[in-house]
C-alpha cells in the first residue's frame, strides 16, 4: 500500500457493467460455467497492496515461475468516493452520500474468465492507482453523463461514456450499501469499458475524465 | 501466549492472556476479571485489519458435499473489515432466504511483510492463529467471481476470535480437531488434517502474486458438516488449542435496527 493512497479501507470495482460487453458475451454467459447472465452487479476488490497514486510506476507482473507475464491490460473507471457512512440507502438518495469523485485505473492480467475470483489477475502490487485528486461531489452535476478515456503513449485507445453502463452510479451505491456498510473514503470503481486496453512494457497510460482529472502511470520493465 | 482486543470498564484494551488466564493490558495493568465474564466485550482480534483472504472448498469432504471436484489450485476470495465482528457478538440472517450456513475455519494472521515467501519459511510470517466463522448465504450464489461478494462480504458475517494464539504455541496447525455446535448439538466434527492446501502452501501461493502485510488474515476453509442457521441460534466454532468462537444469530431487522 502506498502511504499517500486516496483510498480509505476499501476499493470495490464493478465488472461487466458495459452494456455492449454484456450483449457481446450473452452467448458465453448462457453456457457453462456461467449458465445464465448475471442478475446482480459483478463486484471484485482491489486489496490494500494494490493501491497506488498518480505518477507511480506500475510493475510488469511475473508468473509463478518468476518470468514476466505475456500480457497485461488496463481499464479505467470513475471512482466514487463515499462521503459519509452509507448503509442501506435507496437509489434516489444514494448520490447524497458521495463525497467526491476521482479516477481508478485497474491494471491486471487480461480478463479471461469471470467464474472465480481473479486473485492472480487483479491483486498485483500497485495495480490500482487512484487519483490524481478527489473532486468534491458538488462540482459534478451528473456523474452518469461523464466519459472515461484511456490514452497510451499519447494515443487515444478507449472512450467509455458512462451512459453505456448497465447500472447507474446511484443504483450501484444503493445495491452495494445493502450488502456492506460503506465508510467515508471508501471508493467504488463503477464501471470499465468492456474492452480493456492491451499494454506493453514502458507504456505511459493516461486515464481521463473531463472535470475530474487525468491519472497518469507508467508500466515498468521497459 | 494469547492476544485479544476487548472493551472493558468503558475502555478499549489490547490484552495478553497467560496460560493461567491472567489478563494483562498492553500498559501492564492486570485486570481482575474472568475470561468468561459478561463484563468483557470481545472485539475482532486483529487491531488493524489488512486484506482478509478466505479459501473455498479447501477440505476434500466439503468439496464432495458441495458437489465439486477438489481444486487443483486454491480457490481464494477476499473479504473486508465490514464483515468482522467479535466473540459473543451477533451475526444476521437476511430476510427471505432459504439457506445460510456457518463455516468454522482456522485463521492464520500475518505478522511480517513478505513477497515470494517459500513454503518452508512461511510460518515465520505468521503471527498466530485464531478461529473465524465465515458465514455464507447460498441463495445469493451466482457464477461470477463465485463466491460473489453478495454471498460473502456482508456486514457481521465474519465473526473472529476471541483471541490469537502465538504460532509457536501451535506445533502443528494441521492436526487440530475442529467442531461446530448449533444450540449445543454437534453439527460439524472434523480436523485441520484434512485441509487440501495448508497455510505454508497458501502463503507461498499468495506471495507469488502479491505482497502480504501484517494484519492480513488467511481463513483456511471448512470441512464437511454445514447446516442452515436461523435467528435465535447460538453457533460455537471451536478449534482445539486455539479458541472457541460463539455467535448468536439475529434477524436482519434486529441487526440493522433504525436502518432496517
Amino acid at each position: 500500500m502506498t502511504a499517500k493512497t486516496l483510498v480509505n479501507s476499501k476499493l470495490v470495482c464493478v465488472a461487466l457493467n458495459d452494456k455492449a460487453q454484456l450483449a457481446a458475451l450473452e452467448g458465453t454467459f448462457n453456457e457453462a460455467p456461467y449458465n445464465k447472465p448475471p442478475t446482480q452487479p459483478v463486484l471484485y476488490y482491489k486489496p490494500h497492496n494494490t493501491w497506488s497514486v498518480n505518477g507511480a510506476d506500475v510493475e510488469w507482473a511475473k508468473d509463478f515461475d518468476g518470468n514476466d507475464v505475456a500480457a497485461m491490460a488496463v481499464g479505467a473507471s470513475l471512482g466514487v468516493v463515499i462521503g459519509k457512512e452509507t448503509c442501506r440507502v435507496s437509489t434516489e438518495e444514494a448520490l447524497n452520500y458521495v463525497g467526491g469523485y476521482t479516477l481508478v485505473s485497474d491494471y491486471s492480467l487480461p480478463e479471461e474468465s469471470y467464474y472465480r475470483p481473479d486473485i492472480k489477475g487483479k491483486c498485483l502490487d500497485g495495480s490500482a492507482p487512484v487519483g490524481p485528486e478527489i473532486v468534491a461531489a458538488d462540482k459534478i452535476a451528473a456523474p452518469d453523463a461523464l466519459s472515461v478515456t484511456i490514452s497510451v503513449n499519447g494515443e487515444r485507445k478507449s472512450t467509455f461514456p458512462l451512459t453505456q453502463m448497465q447500472r447507474s452510479v446511484a443504483e450501484l451505491i444503493s445495491t452495494i450499501s445493502y450488502i456492506m456498510t460503506l465508510q467515508p473514503g471508501e471508493v467504488i470503481a463503477v464501471g470499465f469499458a468492456g474492452k480493456r486496453v492491451a499494454l506493453a512494457k514502458g507504456d505511459k497510460v493516461e486515464a481521463s475524465i473531463e472535470g475530474v482529472g487525468t491519472l497518469s502511470n507508467t508500466l515498468g520493465g521497459a | 501466549m494469547r492476544h485479544a482486543r476487548i472493551m472493558f470498564d468503558g475502555r478499549e484494551l489490547d490484552i495478553d492472556i497467560a496460560a493461567d488466564d491472567t489478563i494483562t493490558t498492553s500498559e501492564g495493568e492486570v485486570l481482575n476479571v474472568a475470561l468468561d465474564s459478561d463484563a468483557i466485550t470481545w472485539l475482532p482480534p486483529v487491531k488493524t485489519p489488512g486484506t482478509i483472504f478466505a479459501l473455498g472448498i479447501n477440505y476434500a469432504d466439503h468439496a464432495t458435499e458441495l458437489a465439486f471436484e477438489p481444486p487443483k489450485e486454491p480457490l481464494i476470495f477476499i473479504k473486508h473489515a465490514n464483515c468482522l465482528t467479535g466473540h459473543k457478538q451477533v451475526s444476521y440472517r437476511p430476510d427471505n432466504i432459504d439457506y445460510q450456513h456457518y463455516e468454522c475455519e482456522l485463521v492464520a494472521v500475518i505478522g511480517k511483510r513478505g513477497k515470494n515467501i517459500k513454503r518452508e519459511d512461511a510460518l515465520e510470517y505468521v503471527a498466530g492463529y485464531t478461529v473465524c466463522n465465515d458465514f455464507a448465504i447460498r441463495d445469493y450464489l451466482e457464477n461470477y467471481y463465485r463466491p460473489n461478494l453478495r454471498v460473502k462480504s456482508r456486514d457481521s458475517l465474519l465473526p473472529m476470535g476471541p483471541w490469537i494464539v502465538d504460532t509457536a504455541d501451535i506445533p502443528d496447525a494441521n492436526a487440530l480437531k475442529l467442531t461446530t455446535t448449533v444450540n449445543g448439538k454437534v453439527t460439524q466434527d472434523g480436523s485441520t488434517r484434512d485441509m487440501i492446501f495448508n497455510v505454508p502452501f497458501i502463503i507461498e501461493y499468495l506471495s507469488k502474486i502479491m505482497t502480504l502485510n501484517p494484519g492480513d488474515m488467511i481463513c483456511t476453509g471448512t470441512p464437511h458438516g454445514i447446516v442452515d442457521c436461523q435467528p435465535g441460534d447460538t453457533i460455537v466454532c471451536t478449534i482445539e488449542d486455539v479458541c472457541s468462537l460463539e455467535t448468536r444469530m439475529v434477524s436482519e431487522q434486529e441487526y440493522y435496527g433504525d436502518k432496517y
